[in-house]
């Protein structure tokens, strides 16, 4: 199963991309998906707790299940305005 | 003779790289059976943090930010007896004074339309993804935030479409 992950802002500095397709297994959570970025790319690790997450474009929590062909997005502390 | 019910002026959003028309946007909110406009102009400010800011750029996660954009516009109407509402946020790169957010509110009364203008940026600066980075002389950084609220954990999840 594969999973469509994006980062922005200062996240996307850091993972290198703004964009990567993930692979993981049926079952697996957010958190999960986040973990097997981090594992990709270790200086994503610390900012686990300063962001939050999307599934397909909505606000999503941590423990949600992912499908196949999932959008999700680590989405940093949003500064608009 | 009577006058017909007013009917209710959709909703106008906007994300873009264009500047904000903010006439037009006043235009499309006021109807005659108003009594207020209420707006807010973001504009970029020349200092961050006793610092000299050059410009600014923002960048967003489009379709989800004109979603978020589109939910706030909608709660207005649930929330205060207001009648029009337009939201704009500019991307890319911005000059000092240049406007990166305008709202503009109608309503037959004007608090409804000051209490929904100022809801309308709060949570606009806290649940709309857009990111703003701030360049100096010496380099640039990302803008110090707000991280959204997230929804309780649920079961039953919105599938992939």
């Amino acid at each position: 199963m594969q999973a469509r992950v994006l980062f922005f802002g200062k996240l996307k500095d850091i993972a290198g991309s703004a964009e990567r397709c993930v692979e993981f297994r049926s079952g697996e959570t957010i958190s999960e998906l986040f973990e097997r970025c981090a594992s990709q790319k270790p200086e994503l690790a610390p900012f686990r707790s300063s962001v939050v997450a999307s599934r397909n474009q909505e606000f999503a929590p941590w423990t949600a299940v992912l499908e196949s062909g999932d959008e999700v997005a680590f989405l940093p502390p949003v500064s608009g305005g | 003779m009577t006058t017909a019910a007013p009917s209710p002026t959709a909703d106008l959003v906007q994300l873009g790289r264009e500047p904000i028309a903010a006439d037009a946007l006043i235009r499309h909110v006021r109807q005659a059976h108003d009594g207020a406009v209420v707006t807010f102009d973001g504009c970029v400010r020349n200092h961050s943090h006793g610092r000299a800011t050059l410009y600014l750029e923002y960048e967003s996660y489009e379709s989800m930010a004109i979603e978020k954009m589109k939910e706030i516009a909608a709660s207005l109407h649930t929330l205060f007896a207001i009648d029009g509402v337009a939201i704009a946020h500019r991307l890319g790169r911005l000059e000092i004074g240049e406007t990166s957010v305008f709202i503009a509110v109608s309503a037959p009364h004007r608090k409804a339309a000051f209490d929904a203008c100022r809801h309308a940026i709060d949570t606009l600066k806290k649940t709309v993804p857009i990111w703003k980075k701030e360049f100096f002389e010496d380099g640039a950084v990302w803008a110090d935030g707000e991280l959204p609220p997230l929804p309780a954990a649920t079961p039953a999840a919105k599938p992939a479409s």
